[in-house]
């Protein structure tokens, strides 16, 4: 009998185990990237009700962080501020300015101004700002240049191998506790002197981040 | 990929999609509403342009631009969540950190003073506020439960009258119009019915409305008995007194039938000071415990808890005080007239005669620390009887007091007014709270009497019973959500303050009577204020106001102390009673005693709803979703002896072997199949399960009110079966001439526990105080760890705080953690303390979100509870093939011991549960996926399996998985905790020691310490949910590696053992030993207890062997502990 198939259909078993063994290899390294943090997060940065310049306010106005997000060294949360802060100025700076409409018409009528969430770890993580403020973890390390931002965006990728490099290296993001808020705070010349006095601060305040689950994981 | 919503910012309306969520060019992105709000934000001056001639060059300038905006790539990102601050920030509101503030619960007795945690203005979890010394902090099971009825779905959120629904401005008009027509006729033709409450402001409005209105009948009933004595001065027309007993300074206590320790009013305040009288600090304090006598026919909690006690039925018990006076009387009182009836009284008891002698001289002994209470459901004269015993034995002003009730004009009874009704007097009937049509006596047939009245004007919570063919139904507001005041049971004055704004259409009690009274000021709050001035002059300013509401009770009683005084007034009274007490009916198998007790779970029904109450295990019977008709093994016996059914296991080859082998007729594949009977007194009859239950009195039977509610809500309608039909008004609490029979039908009990033998196990470790003086090691030679200890090689000497962090953990292929945290925590549980109430049960299902699994699942063994409260029973004989009559009780509670070499760690494929640095055995929920081989391997068996989506489905539906109901409403999860994750299907559970609590505060303690070291939280500062809630402090938490902290001092006592210390896993939770005090000259004194003596002939060393296993031991190397 004369040959079913051409010659060529003996490789196409080879082609198929390759292409499928590629696809496969780019699936799993595209979910890898593409889903992780690093990539689905960092650069997030929605539109907001109010344009809202930190550059503006933080750099050019003067404003410490804490003048709006009030409990950031009391509470869980770093509170996105009521309205009643913003109108603290703008009910004379710039009171008819149509870009802070919403903000006036949410102090007349009550209704929150409906920001969007930018920075949001998942339901089962428990994060307390209070505890990192209060131990000379600054607000850039997480948040980024805030203070040079026009627009807030999400600058880490805040997964739990950032956080876990940072619990496991206090050393190294860790700065005087008064500077926490000094988001141009820049580490003494000499690294080596630096690191050391870092590692003294870790040493003197006993700062023990959790490294185990319960430390977000409750 | 979900499309992106477009809201147009200057109405807040949602744009429809006016394309495919996705452009396919910049043009398309043009056009939608977002981006032109955001050019008009971002370039104001060139929008404009945007719309010329320029768009496209625009655009293509712009193009990278926008992508680096993320403009329109948002929806592929993260889904968009909005947060949402107060436009006006509200002072002392931090989001995130909880509020507390003072209340108290208002029960019919009085007032348990509460701290009320409020997580954004929402109450979640209710403690005791430790201002109030008595009580300490402590609450009992109800009160950690009412949280959760504030959030009931069930509840009325609306006014209605027949099928109209009615706004709060209608009630008002509706109370208005009731008030002018009690003014004008004087109150003819109108009764109030009302439960009974002790708040001060609600006494002042009533005072007034029944001044306004003298006509008026005002009637108050409450199902449960509540106050003995001051219903027998009443009967006597004597000033009504209260006894406040002193528990901590009675050496020697006698309970008569009184459930002083659970279920008698303030309860929690007794449990504290009874455990005070019982702690034991070492083996020279343990001749200084106290002893308690019980003398009961059901088995109750106080029972439970006594040295020595007597099975004797309520009947009966008159007679017992006559004999206990006939012995202690006469000394110190011989002018007593109508001591010569007393040994009529006392016939019959001729069998208990030397147990009574015994006691009665083991008071007389320590007189002036002795005691006597009674239950309040006992005749007068038993009362008074006791009160002249406890003045004999020198009680009045050291182990008791008299507290003077208030003088209050006379309240008509539930039978006066139904009299009343049925003559047809009554116009209109305002029914205040309470449940008449469901708990009212049967003989009265509220029922029918209710519908007799023209108008029913009805304050409650519910749509319930009484609700039915009421012509207005207003809405009640529950108490955490109105302004009120109380009284503690003795006479503290406590506010009740709102936690947060009603969540429904509701009127509060006091707005009702204000109203009714057509009072100018009905503002709850302002009526308060006005009460607190005239309680405390401290208290008129708002400052001092504001202080008592930071205080939460103000510690002066308004309670008079008043004396009891013998009076020959008295004397016919008595010696009626007592003739009454010599005829009392003999019982037997067709003449049973039936008591009438309120239910662990619903008390009088008021908890039928309330889910977690339907779920906590009764704490003797181990009930669940339902009562049953309590029998004793006697009587048990006998009903099988007449052939109606089985109840025992006949003998077979494991009972020879002294196993367990239930009946048939018992236990059907795990699950308790109980007999079905009907109970009869004349006319009337019960039909409900039968349960055998060990320590009740022969012919007794038991029945639980609160349960067979017809109308109630989603969780108690039709749960259990209604025992009311019973209750007769002149016999509310005990009846006589009843008849059991079985119907031949079986009905399931879900029953947590259905194994009650200890089985001669090491787990309990009990022994008799008098053994402890003498030998205060005993512990340690008990069970397997005597021989094979906890292994800890050269380190076994070593402090504790060594050990937990430094000795190595043997050299297994799995890695265990090392314990660097500075502070490693751990827990003891003093076995000696613990009532077994329950408290702890709940407090932890409130704290943690634990949820309820219905009955089916609890059937199962799906009880999701992370402590559960084992109770054994043990008896004389220890025989197996026997329930036993005369019973001891243990309770031990149980939940994650958090070991060091915990061996559910070693097993999680996923290392879902791991050891963290500070000692606790945690789980991270995220990575579970529901192997279940830790809890496989879970020694203890603590660990809670989330079979079903609990928290979302409906209960019952379970099986229909992702096609079932979902039953999730939004109330329940107002109370949720949000500090701790609410955990979905497929996921394990277990106690966290309140991680939760632990995180928070050493986060407090590394905020205040900022740049310093000063990072160590204090002792005492964390309290985990069960130990906060405990009333007799059995449960101590805290750091170990400091050694004087409460619990490493607790850990080095000698009464400490590990429960399987012997497979070396180190729990850090440990328990302290129960030690009983018999009397040795009562006749049922016991040399040990009886746990131990089944310990003893099981496993225990026996003489002879002694010798050789001796020499043994001291050959062996000399690591092991020395024992014996």
């Amino acid at each position: 009998m004369s040959n079913l198939f051409p010659e060529i259909a003996n490789r196409v078993p080879r082609w198929i185990v390759t292409v499928l063994g590629l696809a496969l290899l780019w699936t799993v390294g595209g979910i890898w990237y593409y889903f992780s943090p690093s990539y689905a997060r960092a650069g997030y940065q929605p539109v907001q009700p109010v344009s809202f310049d930190h550059a503006q306010h933080v750099n050019q106005v003067g404003l410490d962080c804490r003048y709006c997000h009030t409990f950031v060294d009391r509470s869980e949360h770093s509170n996105i501020p009521g309205t009643n802060t913003c109108m603290t100025c703008h009910s004379v700076i710039q009171p008819e300015s149509v870009a802070l409409a919403p903000v006036r018409e949410s102090f007349r009528t009550g209704d929150p101004i409906p920001w969007v969430k930018v920075h949001k770890t998942p339901d089962y993580v428990y994060f307390n700002h209070s505890v990192h403020i209060n131990r000379g973890v600054s607000c850039v390390h997480c948040h980024g240049q805030v203070d040079d931002m026009e627009e807030v965006f999400h600058s880490e990728s805040l997964s739990m191998a950032f956080c876990l490099d940072c619990h496991r290296n206090p050393e190294a993001f860790i700065r005087p506790v008064d500077q926490v808020t000094n988001l141009k705070w820049t580490p003494p010349a000499d690294a080596g002197q630096w690191a050391e006095q870092a590692s003294t601060f870790v040493h003197d305040w006993k700062v023990l981040p959790p490294e185990s689950c319960s430390g977000c994981h409750r | 990929m979900p499309p992106i919503t477009l809201v147009d910012m200057s109405t807040e309306e949602p744009i429809p999609a006016r394309g495919p969520a996705y452009w396919r060019s910049l043009d398309e992105l043009a056009s939608t509403g977002e981006f032109q709000d955001w050019l008009h934000r971002e370039f104001p001056q060139g929008a404009s342009e945007l719309n010329g001639v320029n768009r496209r060059q625009f655009m293509k300038v712009m193009a990278a631009s926008f992508s680096l905006a993320g403009l329109g790539m948002a929806g592929c990102r993260q889904p968009r969540q909005h947060v949402l601050p107060y436009a006006k920030q509200p002072e002392n509101i931090i989001p995130g950190v909880p509020n507390y503030y003072s209340t108290s619960m208002p029960l019919p007795w009085g007032n348990l003073p509460l701290i009320a945690e409020s997580h954004q203005g929402r109450p979640t979890k209710l403690e005791g506020n430790p201002s109030y010394a008595p009580a300490g902090g402590a609450t009992d099971a109800h009160a950690q439960a009412s949280v959760l009825d504030l959030y009931d779905p069930d509840r009325l959120a609306q006014s209605r009258s027949g099928r109209r629904r009615l706004g709060v401005a209608d009630v008002y008009d509706l109370l208005d119009r009731t008030s002018g027509r009690l003014r004008s006729g004087k109150g003819k033709g109108i009764a109030v019915l009302a439960e009974k409450s002790a708040s001060p402001s609600r006494r002042r409005l009533v005072a007034e409305l029944r001044a306004l209105a003298p006509e008026l009948i005002w009637a108050e009933y409450e199902p449960v008995a509540l106050e003995g004595l001051a219903d027998a001065c009443r009967r006597l027309k004597i000033k009504p007194l209260r006894v406040a007993p002193v528990f901590d300074k009675a050496k020697r206590i006698l309970a008569l039938d009184s459930d002083f320790l659970f279920s008698e009013p303030n309860a929690v305040v007794h449990a504290r000071a009874f455990a005070e009288g019982r702690k034991v600090k070492g083996a020279d304090s343990a001749k200084g415990m106290n002893r308690l006598y019980a003398v009961e026919s059901q088995l109750s909690l106080t029972g439970a808890m006594a040295d020595h006690r007597l099975r004797m039925s309520s009947t009966d018990i008159g007679g017992f005080v006559a004999a206990l006076a006939a012995r202690i009387l006469p000394r110190a009182m011989p002018d007593l007239a109508w001591i010569d009836a007393l040994g009529a009284a006392s016939k019959g008891l001729d069998a208990q005669r030397s147990w009574i002698e015994e006691c009665a001289d083991d008071l007389l002994e320590h007189k002036g620390t002795s005691l006597v209470v009674c239950g309040a459901h006992l005749p007068p004269v038993v009362h008074l009887m006791v009160a002249h015993i406890n003045q004999a034995l020198g009680a009045q002003g050291k182990t008791l007091h008299y507290l003077e009730l208030p003088d209050d004009p006379e309240v008509a009874s539930i039978g006066e007014v139904t009299g009343a009704i049925r003559k047809g007097s009554v116009q209109t009937l305002i029914l205040l709270g309470g449940n008449p049509a469901y708990d009212a006596p049967a003989d009265l047939d509220w029922f029918m009497a209710q519908k007799l009245v023209p108008e029913v004007i009805r304050l409650s919570t519910h749509e319930d019973e009484s609700a039915e063919g009421a012509r207005w139904l207003i809405a009640r507001s529950h108490y955490l959500e109105a302004w009120d005041d109380g009284l503690t049971y003795d006479g503290c004055y406590v506010p009740v303050q709102p936690l947060i704004e009603p969540l429904f259409e509701t009127v509060s009690d006091l707005e009702f009577i204000a109203r009714l009274s057509g009072r100018v000021v009905s503002d709850p709050y302002k009526i308060v204020r006005e009460t607190a001035a005239l309680m405390d002059a401290s208290l008129r300013d708002d400052h001092g106001f504001a202080r008592f509401l930071a205080e939460g009770v103000s510690l002066s009683s308004s309670l008079k102390k008043a004396e009891w005084t013998t009076a020959p007034e008295q004397d016919e009274f008595i010696r009626d009673g007592l003739a009454k007490v010599a005829r009392r009916p003999s019982l037997g198998l067709e003449t049973l005693e039936v008591r009438i007790v309120p239910s662990s779970h619903t008390y009088d029904g008021r908890y039928a709803n309330n889910g977690w109450m339907m779920e906590c295990p009764d704490p003797l019977t181990k009930l669940t979703w339902d009562n049953a008709i309590l029998i004793s093994p006697g009587l048990a016996k006998e009903l099988e002896a007449k052939g109606d059914a089985a109840f025992f296991p006949r003998p077979g080859l494991l009972n020879r072997l002294n196993q367990t082998q239930r009946a048939k007729g018992l236990f059907s594949a795990g699950k308790e199949q109980a007999w079905v009977a009907e109970l009869r007194i004349g006319d009337t009859s019960v039909t409900g399960p039968v349960h055998v239950q060990p320590g009740l009195a022969t012919y007794t039977v038991v029945l639980s009110m609160g349960f067979g509610r017809r109308v109630c809500g989603r969780v108690g309608t039709g749960v259990g079966f209604d025992v009311f039909p019973l209750v007769n008004s002149n016999e509310q609490h005990v009846r006589h001439g009843a008849t059991l029979k079985l119907t031949g039908d079986t009905y399931p009990l879900a029953n947590t526990q259905e194994h009650w033998a200890i089985e001669g196990r090491e787990i309990l470790r009990e022994a008799n105080a008098s053994e402890y003086a003498e030998n205060p090691d005993y512990v340690l030679g008990i069970g397997m760890e005597a021989h094979s200890p906890a292994v800890y090689g050269k380190d076994k000497d070593k402090s504790l705080a060594y050990k937990a962090t430094a000795t190595p953990k043997g050299g297994s292929m799995y890695e265990h953690p090392d314990f660097t945290a500075p502070q490693q925590w751990g827990m003891t549980v003093d076995l000696n303390s613990c009532i077994g109430c329950n408290a702890c049960v709940v407090a932890c299902q409130s704290e943690n979100n634990i949820p309820i699994v219905g009955k089916d699942q609890v059937l199962r063994g799906r009880e999701m509870h992370w402590i559960r409260l084992d109770r054994y029973f043990s008896s004389a004989s220890n025989d197996r093939s026997d329930i036993p009559e005369e019973v001891q009780v243990s309770f031990q509670g149980m939940a994650c011991t958090h070991c060091e070499m915990a061996p559910c760690e070693t097993v999680c494929p996923v290392n879902a549960t791991v050891h963290d640095e500070q000692g606790l055995n945690v789980m991270a929920y995220n990575r579970c996926v529901g192997t279940r081989y830790c809890a496989n391997n879970c020694p203890y068996k603590v660990r809670r399996f989330n079979f079903f989506d609990w928290h979302k489905r409906e209960i019952g539906k379970f099986y229909l998985g992702p096609f079932g109901p979902v039953d999730e409403p939004e109330l329940p999860r107002m109370q949720r905790n949000p500090d701790v994750t609410v955990r979905m299907r497929g996921v394990m559970e277990k106690c966290t020691y309140c991680v939760q609590r632990i995180e928070a505060a050493k986060i407090r303690q590394k905020s205040l310490a900022r740049d310093s070291d000063a990072i160590e939280v204090p002792d005492g500062t964390i309290q985990t949910a069960c130990q906060q809630v405990c009333p007799t402090r059995a449960i101590t938490f805290g750091d170990i590696t400091q050694p004087d902290s409460a619990v490493s001092l607790l850990k080095a006592s000698d009464r400490n053992y590990s429960v399987l210390g012997y497979l070396n896993i180190r729990p850090r939770t440990t328990y302290l030993s129960k030690l009983r005090n018999p009397n040795p000259k009562m006749p049922d004194a016991f040399a040990m207890p009886y746990t131990r003596e089944d310990y003893e002939s099981r496993y225990g060393h026996h003489p002879g062997e002694h010798e050789t296993h001796g020499t043994e031991h001291a050959e062996s190397d000399a690591n092991t502990t020395v024992h014996h």
